[in-house]
């Protein structure tokens, strides 16, 4: 019940945060790319930090769909209805592709982390050099006649709305997903697989399903970049800058907690659009987070969310003693 | 024909090392029946045979008149053949009630009854108190219990005992044996190996003596401890003496 009041504080935070950049453009841009780090970074720690599955490369998942949208919109003048639901199906077959063939072998820890990461950069590079996908230059989505049909709005609060959505969405399916059998043999794996498998896990069943979910999550989030940022190439949606920034929003907010990373994304994403006002600041962000990153391993090891949910089972503890 | 586990001529080797060769014996239903031999004679390699987690290079094992050896850990277990670990294998990250509950969803799919299955096992070993701490606070006794609420969760006709009682004081080890009993008396068989003769001699009713992978003897509890070739080869001549 505690984990559930958790969720339902973090939604209530996430629409008040929207109702707050309704005021502003530049704080609707804030909130809209902290719930688009804040979702991937929620759908990747649900295979790292809850699987003990460390991906490296879940830009690929972002990249299949984000150009699912650009591609097919471009190309065929198709509609979100039919791109997403391709973006969100490929993805979930290669991660099963992926996954089937890295479990098989029995790929785990640091060799899974690179196995992804090489299937990323794959990807990367044959991206770049296929022109049907506009090769490094990218694919830049015009707009359409019926615009609104095609995802393309001029406010922006039409995306801080779909995107909060589908955050609020995916905490809330994760969270119910974590208080099932499918979230207690997840857990398990990560904990002890040899002994999950004693105790009647199907781990591969149970790992290539939380790497599918996990991906079609992240593809979701591609296909709305292309939507809200109405560009995409390589380097922004199949770069290894991605894959990397989920790692650190993880670490900073916290691996144990399905919100945890989320908490990770609220604090570095506005972050690094602050410093980037300051123009003799530019590129600095990278210099902040590895300071940030080392000192945090220092001190909080278990992440923000670690930290707070701790002290709270003190002051808790605490209460309970007799005086 | 009530054999509940029957192995035939089950070998591994691992490279050139000929961890098994040849070992065949049968467990009925509901006894307590016991794996001895010294350090590396093969004792866990069979352990995981039978459980799934390794292959055998040859031979059968039979688990209620089907053939398990092949099948994956997960199905064995679901087959009703849980095993323990050794070298206890919790979930750390998890509560002691969580650990059971993993288990407990083999049989109970709904969330509040893998819960209160959890609950009931760990009453069972005494565990209750810690039910809602992490695991990584138990110490070693309280671990093993661990291991025993969660291959019960998964409610088996067969459990599969490895070392469970090396290293305890003598008062944790009754305890955990009356424990044994009660859970062989409910009619699930259990296989333990066991370093302890006197231990062995009051649990079981029968074993098999592996020596260099290798069956010894098998039979009687009493007759296979006092068979002389054990004796020279397991016990050790000062022992053999004491227990003779
Ligand atoms: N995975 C493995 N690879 C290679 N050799 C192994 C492996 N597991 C066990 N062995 C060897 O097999 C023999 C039996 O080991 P084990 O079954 O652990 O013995 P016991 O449990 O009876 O002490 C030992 O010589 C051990 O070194
Ligand atoms: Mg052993």
């Amino acid at each position: 019940m505690r984990d559930f009041a958790a969720v339902a504080i973090i939604i209530a935070v996430i629409i008040v945060a929207f109702a707050a950049a309704l005021t502003d453009g530049y704080y609707m841009d804030i909130f809209i790319l902290t719930c688009f780090y804040g979702t991937l970074a929620v759908a990747w720690n649900l295979m790292a930090g809850l699987t003990g599955l460390m991906s490296l490369g879940h830009a690929l998942f972002v990249g299949i769909g984000a150009y699912s949208v650009a591609w097919g919109y471009t190309a065929h003048q198709w509609s979100p209805l039919v791109t997403w639901p391709i973006g969100i199906g490929l993805s979930i077959a290669v991660a099963i592709v992926i996954g089937l063939l890295c479990f098989r072998y029995g790929l785990k820890g640091y060799f899974f982390a690179i196995a992804t990461l090489a299937c990323g950069e794959i990807a990367f590079f044959a991206v770049s050099a296929t022109t049907a996908l506009g090769r490094s230059d990218g694919i830049i989505l015009p707009l359409a006649k019926n615009p609104e049909l095609h995802l393309q709005f001029i406010a922006k609060w039409p995306y801080g709305l779909m995107i909060g959505s589908f955050l609020t969405l995916t905490l809330l399916a994760g969270q119910f997903l974590m208080r099932s059998r499918i979230g207690y043999y997840w857990r398990s794996l990560r904990d002890n697989e040899d002994a999950a498998e004693a105790l009647g896990v199907n781990a591969m069943a149970m790992k290539v399903l939380s790497f599918a979910i996990s991906a079609g999550v992240a593809s979701v989030c591609g296909a709305f970049y292309a939507h809200y940022v109405a560009f995409v190439d390589p380097r922004s949606v199949l770069g290894v800058d991605i894959s990397v920034q989920l790692l650190v929003y993880a670490i900073v907010g916290g691996m144990g907690l399905l919100w945890g990373p989320l908490v990770g994304a609220a604090v570095l994403v506005p972050f690094g659009m602050f410093l980037r006002n300051f123009s003799f600041l530019q590129g600095s962000e990278v210099i902040f987070y590895a300071v940030l990153l080392i000192g945090l391993a220092l001190v909080l090891p278990q992440g923000v969310s670690g930290w707070v949910v701790g002290r709270i089972g003190k002051a808790k503890a605490a209460a309970e003693l007799p005086s | 024909m009530n054999q509940l586990l029957q192995l035939e001529g089950v070998s591994k080797s691992f490279g050139g090392l000929r961890a098994l060769h040849d070992v065949g014996f049968s467990v009925e239903a509901g006894e307590i029946f016991a794996i001895i031999g010294p350090n590396g004679a093969g004792k866990t390699t069979l352990f995981n045979c039978i459980a799934g987690a390794q292959k055998p290079t040859s031979g059968s094992i039979i688990f209620q008149e089907r053939r398990i050896d092949g099948l994956r850990p997960h199905e064995i277990c679901r087959s009703g053949l849980v095993r323990t670990f050794q070298i206890v294998k919790p979930f750390l990250g998890m509560t002691v009630a969580d650990n059971v509950r993993v288990a407990a969803y083999v049989h109970e799919r709904r969330n509040a009854g893998a819960d209160a299955v959890a609950r009931a096992m760990l009453k069972q070993v005494g565990l209750d108190d810690y039910a809602d701490v992490g695991a990584d606070e138990l110490n070693i006794a309280q671990l093993r219990r661990l291991e025993i609420a969660r291959a019960m969760a998964t409610r088996p006709r067969m459990v599969l005992l490895d070392e469970m009682l090396a290293g305890l004081t003598a008062t944790e080890t009754e305890a955990i044996c009356e424990e044994l009993r009660e859970i062989a008396r409910q009619g699930v068989a259990l296989v333990v190996v066991e370093h302890s003769i006197p231990v062995v001699s009051s649990l079981c009713s029968r074993a098999v003596v592996i020596n260099f992978g290798e069956v010894m003897a098998h039979g009687a509890t009493l007759d296979v401890i006092r068979d002389p070739r054990v004796q020279e080869a397991y016990l050790g001549k000062v022992e053999a003496v004491a227990w003779s």
